[in-house]
C-alpha cells in the first residue's frame, strides 16, 4: 500500500514536463546516444579486430571472424613489445614521481612564501609554457650532450623523463599553487603552534588535504609518456628503447611491415596500465576533503 | 606565566607605517586578558606576535622573564584557538586533539588520557571519531578548544573564537570559556572586537585603536572611568551619550546653550582649569532620571523606542535636533512623539577635554 502511494507522488525537484519539453528531452537523448556511438564504435572495432584471427595486414570491417590471440602472440614474439611496455612504465613512473616531488615543493612555496621574484618567476613559467616542446629539440640535443659528458651513464630515456617532468612541473605548479591557496593559512599556523616545522606542515597537513589534486597530477604525468609519439621517436634511436606509442607506430608507418590488427592489439594492452592506475587512484581522486577545515 | 611586552612594534613588509607600535603591556599569571579594538587596529597582529606566527619588528617579548622574540611558536609552550577553528580536515576529532601531543612524542597512553579528559570536559566524547566536516559549527568550536586544552600549555591564546557562533551559543560559550580558564589556571589572552565579550570575560581589558593602547584595566574601570572619548564611545551598549559644550562659571553649558549642568563639587574642582574651554560631557543612558527637576534637567521628544523587556531604550531628540539615548525600566509607559522631562545624575557624568580627548574627572 505504501508502494502504491509512492507511485502516485511526483518526487522530482524539477517541474513536470510539458509535451514540448518531452520532445526536446528526446532530441537531447538521441544526440547523446549518437555521440556515444561515435566514440564507442571505433573502440569496439579495435577490440574486435585485435582478437580476429582471419585478418592479417589490414583491418577490414566485415568478413569472416575467427577468435584468436595470434596478433598478441605476434606482438610478444616478433616484436619487442614487452620491452616497450617496461620502457614506457619506467619512464611514466619516473616522470610521475619526479613531477610530484617537485610540484609539491614549488606549489607549496609559491602559495605560502613571499620572496623576491615570486611574481616574475611565476609569470616566466607561464610564458614559457606557450612555447611548444618540439621547438626546444635543438636545445634538448645540446643539453643532452652536455649532461652525458658530465654523467656518462645518462641514457636517452632518462633525458626523456627530464623533458616530460620539466614540462609537467611548470604547468602543474600553477594548478597546485591555486589549490593550496584555497586552504586557510590558519591551518599552517595551527600546525606550527602544535609543533610542526616547515616541512612537517606540508607533509602532515597540506599534503593530505591536496591529495586529490596530487593524484590527478600523478595521473596526468603518468599518462603523458603513453600518449606521446613524437619526442621518443626523435630522441630514442634504438627500437629496443622505444616507448609503446613509438613502438606501435612502427607497425603502421610502413606498407612493407604493416600490421594493423597487431597495432589494435597493442593499443588495447596500452590502455591496461592506465586503467589499473585509474582504479587504484579512484579513492584519492575524490575531492572535497578540504570542506570542514574552516567553518563553512 | 607572566607575559611582558616592552615597546613592541610591527611593521609589515611593503607597508609604509607601523601597524602597531610602542606597546607596553604586562599580563599577570592567570590573567584573562582581552585585547579589544575595532577591526584593523592591530589586535590580531599583536596576538600573532605573542604566538610567534608573526615576527616582532621592534621591542621585546618576555614569557616569565625569558625573552621570546626569536623562539619558534612550537617552543613557546602556547596553545591557540583560531577564528576559523583551523581543524585539520583529514583527521578525526580525536586525531586533531592528539596531534600536538603526538608531535611532542608523548606516550600513547598519556595522549589517550588527555584527549578523553578534554573531550569529557567539553562534552564532545561522542564525536571523537567523526571528521570535522561531519559535525556542527558549535561542536567544531569545542574541538578547537579541546585541541588547545590537551596541551596544558602555559599560555592560552584565542583569536575571536566565538565570532562564528550564533548569538545563543556565543552567550553560553562565554561562560564556558571563563570556567575553563579558571579550571586550567593558565594565562589567557583573548582577542575580540566585541565589547560585550570583553566586559563579561576579562579580568583585564586592553583597548587598542590605530595601533596604540587606549586604556588598560578592569571591565569596571572601563565602564566607570573611560580614559578618553574613544574608550567612552567604544565600551558600553548603548553607546554613551556625548554632549559637546564648554565650561562657564564652573558649569557645563552645551554648545547650543540649550541646557546647563552643574557638576558635583569634586568634578567642579577638576574642571576649574578648563573654564571657558571646550569640553565634552558623557553620560550613560541609564544615568538619566525620569521626572522634572530644578537643576540639570532636559526636555526631549521620544523618537524611537526599543523595547528590550527589562528596560527600554528611548532614542530622543532635543528641540534643536540633537539626539540622545535614555534607558528606563520596561514598565514605564512611553510613546513615540511624546515630550518628557529627565534630569541627569551628576554622579554619572564623564568630562573629556575636547582638544586631547583625554578624561578630566
Amino acid at each position: 500500500m505504501i508502494k502504491q502511494k509512492k507511485k502516485g507522488l511526483y518526487l522530482s525537484d524539477r517541474p513536470p514536463l510539458t509535451p514540448l519539453k518531452t520532445i526536446l528531452l528526446a532530441i537531447s537523448y538521441i544526440l547523446l546516444f549518437a555521440y556515444v556511438f561515435v566514440i564507442l564504435w571505433p573502440l569496439a572495432q579495435i577490440v574486435l579486430s585485435s582478437f580476429n584471427g582471419s585478418q592479417s595486414q589490414y583491418i577490414r570491417i566485415g568478413g569472416t571472424y575467427q577468435f584468436s590471440f595470434k596478433h598478441f602472440k605476434f606482438l610478444f614474439e616478433e616484436k619487442p613489445f614487452l620491452k616497450w611496455v617496461i620502457n614506457t612504465i619506467v619512464i611514466a613512473v619516473a616522470t610521475a614521481l619526479l613531477t610530484l616531488l617537485f610540484v609539491s615543493f614549488t606549489g607549496y612555496a609559491y602559495s605560502r612564501y613571499r620572496f623576491k621574484g615570486r611574481k616574475a618567476s611565476l609569470m616566466a613559467i607561464m610564458l614559457i609554457q606557450t612555447i611548444p616542446t618540439f621547438v626546444g629539440i635543438a636545445a634538448f640535443y645540446t643539453l643532452h650532450s652536455i649532461i652525458s659528458a658530465a654523467i656518462p651513464g645518462f641514457s636517452r630515456q632518462m633525458f626523456l623523463v627530464l623533458i616530460y617532468a620539466g614540462g609537467g612541473i611548470a604547468s602543474n605548479t600553477f594548478i597546485l599553487k591555486g589549490y593550496i591557496d584555497s586552504i586557510s593559512t590558519e591551518l599552517d599556523d595551527a600546525a606550527r603552534i602544535d609543533g610542526c616545522g616547515n616541512f612537517q606542515v606540508y607533509r602532515l597537513i597540506i599534503m593530505p588535504i591536496v591529495r586529490p589534486m596530487l593524484a590527478i597530477i600523478a595521473l596526468w604525468s603518468f599518462i603523458g609518456p603513453f600518449l606521446d609519439y613524437m619526442l621518443p621517436s626523435i630522441i630514442l634511436g634504438d627500437p629496443e628503447q622505444y616507448t609503446l606509442a613509438t613502438g606501435l607506430y612502427t607497425l603502421i608507418n610502413d606498407s612493407r611491415n604493416m600490421h594493423q590488427p597487431a597495432f589494435a592489439a597493442g593499443g588495447l594492452l596500452t590502455a591496461l596500465p592506465i586503467v589499473i592506475l585509474f582504479i587504484a587512484l579512484q579513492k584519492q581522486l575524490v575531492s572535497g576533503l578540504a570542506s570542514g577545515a574552516v567553518k563553512g | 606565566m607572566k607575559i611582558q611586552l616592552n615597546n613592541i612594534g610591527k611593521k609589515y613588509e611593503g607597508r609604509e607605517n607601523f601597524t602597531i607600535r610602542n606597546i607596553d603591556l604586562e599580563i599577570d599569571d592567570k590573567d584573562f586578558c582581552v585585547i579589544l579594538g575595532p577591526s584593523g587596529c592591530g589586535k590580531s597582529t599583536l596576538l600573532r606576535m605573542i604566538a610567534g606566527l608573526t615576527s616582532i619588528t621592534e621591542g621585546d617579548l618576555f614569557f616569565g622573564g625569558k625573552r621570546m622574540n626569536s623562539v619558534e611558536p612550537k617552543d613557546r609552550d602556547i596553545a591557540m584557538v583560531f577564528q576559523s577553528y583551523a581543524l585539520y580536515p583529514h583527521m578525526t576529532v580525536y586525531e586533531n586533539m592528539a596531534f600536538s601531543l603526538k608531535m611532542r612524542k608523548e606516550r600513547k597512553s598519556v595522549i589517550h588520557e588527555r584527549v578523553l579528559e578534554a573531550a569529557e570536559l567539553l562534552q564532545i566524547t561522542e564525536y571523537l571519531y567523526s571528521k570535522p566536516s561531519e559535525i556542527s559549527g558549535g561542536q567544531r568550536q569545542r574541538v578547537a578548544l579541546g585541541r588547545a586544552i590537551v596541551r596544558k600549555a602555559d599560555v592560552f591564546l584565542m583569536d575571536e573564537p566565538l565570532s562564528n557562533l550564533d548569538a545563543k551559543l556565543r552567550e553560553h560559550m562565554r561562560v564556558e570559556l571563563v570556567r575553563l580558564h579558571q579550571s586550567l589556571e593558565t594565562t589567557s589572552i583573548y582577542v575580540t572586537h566585541d565589547q560585550t565579550e570583553a566586559m563579561t570575560m576579562a579580568t583585564k581589558i586592553v583597548l587598542l585603536d590605530q595601533g596604540k593602547i587606549q586604556q588598560v584595566g578592569s571591565p569596571t574601570l572601563f565602564y566607570e572611568k573611560p580614559a578618553n572619548l574613544f574608550v567612552a564611545g567604544f565600551i558600553g551598549s548603548p553607546t554613551m551619550n556625548i554632549f559637546r559644550g564648554k565650561i562657564k562659571h564652573g558649569h557645563f553649558l552645551s554648545s547650543e546653550e540649550d541646557f546647563v549642568i552643574e557638576p558635583k563639587a569634586k568634578d567642579r574642582e577638576l574642571l576649574k582649569p578648563f573654564e571657558g574651554k571646550k569640553v565634552a560631557m558623557g553620560i550613560r543612558s541609564e544615568r538619566f532620571i525620569a521626572g522634572k527637576a530644578d537643576k540639570n534637567a532636559i526636555n526631549v521628544k521620544v523618537d524611537v523606542i526599543e523595547m528590550l523587556g527589562k528596560e527600554q531604550l528611548l532614542y530622543c531628540q532635543f528641540p534643536n535636533g540633537k539626539e540622545c539615548v535614555i534607558s528606563e525600566p520596561g514598565y514605564f509607559e512611553y510613546a513615540v512623539n511624546e515630550e518628557h522631562n529627565f534630569h541627569l545624575d551628576i554622579e554619572g557624568l564623564h568630562f573629556f577635554d575636547e582638544e586631547t580627548t583625554e578624561r578630566i574627572n
